[in-house]
């Protein structure tokens, strides 16, 4: 599993990326978005996929994003630290239609910053930026592969976007988010899982980020494991079940 | 909330439990009054295991409680003043244990998909405990048998016999028969001439027997489980999980069922449990949770014995109660964290001091080439009378994890040690175990800097007792009960694990067959879009078939 690129000329780099945020602020969207240049307006809370796979060309490079969604498990503030476990990266997703959905991010990035890789790439997203243009309509940008590998992803429901949008709903200004941003060292991006703006932006941006070398070095390298932050760490020693339940499989049917 | 099931308690058994049920489209409310995944299997930080002793130490209430349940089943629980720098990269398991590569949890990882989660690592080594300072290695397979340098060729012979008749089916072979009630270490003498220390590393180290007195049936079973293991992701035939082993897979079966919709909610305890009026819901139990506005209403509750409903009668679900019977003691545990590896060639011994025999000892003694003597996964196993001050009647193991099943920071190891208590005792966990904690520390690595013994960097003793059976009431047993309890999961090292998985598959179909009384289906989603839907299915396995998805092999 840890290297799927083995054969290809690339060298591909799994990241997994976790997602966090308030319920409903459109998490599973900006997903969906990048994984599959899709949006659906009304939908479930999230449920299906153990984690959706997007490739996302960075030069030479190869970067394959394992993106875990919450499952619903933040909703009780009952996120397993598995979820963290070996995150290189992480979108925390506020609505800029809603106030306390910043203050919520703020509080995910601080259990971040407890919980997870100490040099996880964080990024702030603030959503449904489309509800706050007058008439905008910054095209599709996706321009990722679309590698549609997922069982299915879903988008929360979110509040009906109302149709004559105007800058009044907004209560985040941009200015204030950016500066928080800033002041704790994220990414930042105004984004609409909607219209497909800032969406490829953020994702590239994070990839840009990711140290890719290190993770490479640390994956593949067959002496000793680097001291830093080891992506999976001892992972050349670990087991895989279901490779080995494969083979062993194969060898019955012989 | 409206759900099919609410299951009270996030161990093992009930986490994978919990996967099931959502993974079948039921409804499920997952809850746990600790603020971690896992319950009495959890694997915890450094500093969250402190905690979690000491509120276990201390003094309370002794109401129907979550707390007071939990200060019952761990007593005689004394630790070390320091704590541990670094707390966040331990994760320190309350239930060690080491997972058979074949048998109903990597069955159930695999069909579930959670073992896309988990990580895993062959156990290195089992040694046993000879004397002071000197542990041999105890041959897991013909090829051990047939390299070991410590057999005489007269043992290799009668080993080699007694593998092959135990790799088998021995049911039907005229050596077993009228033997399984034998005790085990009986019948190696009895039956394949099997003595002394190729005896006790049979019975302790490949079968898990707790005393001499085990019964033969159970104890080949085992071997012939462990023995069909080797091989399969390696030459040991165990895994142990990373960080913190059961702890960590119950929370990957938890995330499972979540990912299929079930709802998490911790750090959360019952307040009451209503049955409402006929007119209200339309469901069986109203649960209401402290601090929780939100209630839930629900036609079937789990609860694991750890949470006393002492209103509500329990149904434990056990069809056959030869499960239940043995390998259920309390347990002296004790966590030891060192900052030296073991090591279990003991170099100063002579080696091969058994051979009595002429071939034995020469022919491969120049390959004294001295293997990696670091070790990082491990089991020692003391067997009954080996260590002075030690048990005379049951087995000790001592459980070493380090780095590689990255439970520890580097340079650190954690040692489990645990001995089933056969008999009533009044003796502390750590005057019971003190003299397993000498003995393993003198087999550390020494450092050449300063050659001082190895002394702990923390310890904690404790004792855990087995949960008390769930009161049922016998009205119950007639109707289909709607409160289920699992059954208690062996306490045997490679056990622990599959004994859980199989009590949660029977809890499942015990949980299916109540919500069918209770005219409850479960559903599925389907479509997608604007044509989703949902629609009921019906239960046709533990697991349903996996979905293909993003298998990074796939585009080649």
């Amino acid at each position: 599993m840890a290297d799927g690129a083995s054969g290809s000329a690339e060298r591909s780099v799994q990241v997994k990326l976790v997602l966090l945020g308030e319920a409903a602020v459109g998490k599973s969207s900006v997903v969906l978005r990048f994984v599959s240049n899709e949006f659906q307006a009304n939908k479930e809370p999230t449920i299906g996929a153990a984690f959706l796979t997007q490739k996302c060309r960075l030069e030479d490079r190869v970067l394959r994003y394992e993106i875990w969604d919450t499952a619903g498990q933040e909703r009780f503030h009952s996120l397993a630290p598995m979820y963290y476990r070996n995150a290189q990266a992480a979108v925390v997703v506020y609505d800029v239609t809603k106030a306390s959905s910043l203050e919520k991010a703020k509080t995910w990035v601080k259990e971040l910053q407890r919980q997870a890789n100490p040099n996880i790439v964080i990024a702030l997203a603030g959503n449904k930026v489309d509800l706050v243009q007058s008439s905008t309509a910054p095209a599709a940008a996706a321009t990722s592969e679309s590698e549609d590998e997922a069982d299915d992803a879903t988008a929360t429901p979110g509040e009906a976007p109302a149709s004559g949008e105007s800058d009044s709903l907004r209560q985040v200004p941009r200015e204030e988010a950016e500066a928080y941003a800033q002041e704790a060292g994220l990414l930042f991006f105004e984004t609409s899982a909607k219209t497909g703006e800032g969406i490829v932006e953020l994702f590239t941006e994070i990839a840009k980020k990711i140290p890719i070398d290190q993770i490479l070095a640390s994956s593949r390298g067959g002496a000793g494991r680097p001291g830093a932050a080891g992506a999976r760490a001892g992972a050349q020693e670990g087991v895989n079940l279901e490779e080995n339940a494969a083979k062993s499989k194969d060898s019955c049917n012989c | 909330m409206d759900v099919d099931a609410v299951v009270l308690g996030s161990g093992l058994t009930e986490s994978i439990a919990a996967a099931a049920l959502s993974k079948a489209g039921y409804k499920v409310a997952h809850l746990d009054v600790n603020p971690y995944y896992g319950g009495d299997n959890a694997s915890l930080t450094a500093d969250e295991l402190v905690s979690w002793a000491d509120e276990r130490a201390a003094a309370g209430p002794s109401n129907p409680s979550y707390a007071s349940a939990q200060r019952t089943k761990f007593t005689s629980i004394s630790r070390s003043g320091s704590t541990l720098p670094q707390s966040r990269q331990y994760s320190i398991s309350l239930s060690p244990a080491i997972i058979p590569s074949v048998g109903p949890l990597i069955d159930a990882l695999i069909a579930s998909g959670v073992s896309r989660y988990g990580g895993f690592k062959l156990l290195e080594k089992v040694a046993i405990y000879t004397g002071p300072g000197s542990v041999k290695p105890v041959p897991g397979s013909k090829e051990d048998v047939f390299k070991s340098k410590e057999l005489s060729l007269l043992d290799k012979r009668r080993l080699m016999r007694f593998l092959m008749f135990a790799a088998g089916d021995f049911e039907g072979k005229k050596e077993f028969e009228g033997k399984e009630h034998t005790p085990f270490v009986q019948f190696l003498h009895q039956v394949f001439s099997l003595d002394g220390q190729t005896a006790a590393a049979i019975a302790y180290a490949l079968a898990f027997c707790v005393s001499a007195a085990e019964p033969t049936l159970p104890a080949l079973q085992r071997i012939r489980k462990y023995l069909r293991s080797t091989g399969r992701y390696g030459p040991s035939p165990f895994l142990v999980g990373h960080y913190g082993g059961l702890g960590e897979i119950a929370q990957g079966f938890c995330r499972t069922a979540a990912v299929s919709g079930a709802a998490y909610i911790l750090a959360h305890n019952v307040f009451s449990i209503e049955i409402p009026s006929q007119s209200e819901e339309g469901r069986k139990y109203k649960i209401i949770l402290e601090g929780l506005d939100e209630s839930l209403t629900c036609d079937l509750l789990i609860a694991s014995s750890g949470y006393p409903l002492p209103e509500f009668p329990r149904a434990v679900t056990n069809d056959s109660t030869d499960n239940e019977s043995s390998n259920i003691h309390p347990i002296a545990r004790a966590i030891v964290v060192v900052d030296r590896p073991l090591s279990f060639s003991s170099p100063e011994v002579p080696p091969a001091s058994t051979a009595s025999d002429a071939e034995g000892a020469d022919t491969e003694e120049e390959e004294q080439t001295p293997q990696k003597q670091e070790l990082d996964t491990a089991l020692l196993v003391f067997p009954p009378s080996s260590l002075e001050g030690g048990s005379s009647v049951a087995v000790a193991s001592v459980l070493v994890t380090g780095e590689g099943s990255i439970s520890a920071p580097k340079g650190k190891w954690v040692l489990y040690l645990s001995l089933p208590l056969l008999e009533q005792t009044t003796r502390s966990a750590e005057a019971l175990l003190r003299p397993y904690v000498d003995a393993t520390l003198s087999l550390t690595v020494p450092d050449s800097a300063s050659p001082t013994s190895t002394q702990p960097l923390f310890t904690l003793f404790y004792i855990e007792h087995p949960d008390l059976p769930p009161s049922s009431s016998a009205a119950s047993e007639s109707q289909i009960p709607s409160i289920l309890a699992p059954l208690r999961s062996s306490t045997l090292l490679p056990e622990q694990a599959d004994s859980a998985t199989t009590n949660a598959e029977t809890l499942f179909w015990k949980a299916v067959s109540a919500l069918k009384a209770a005219g409850r289906r479960p559903k599925r989603r389907t479509g997608e879009g604007e044509e989703e839907g949902e629609e009921e299915v019906e239960v046709e396995g533990f697991w349903p078939p996996l979905d293909i998805v993003d298998d990074p092999e796939e585009d080649w």
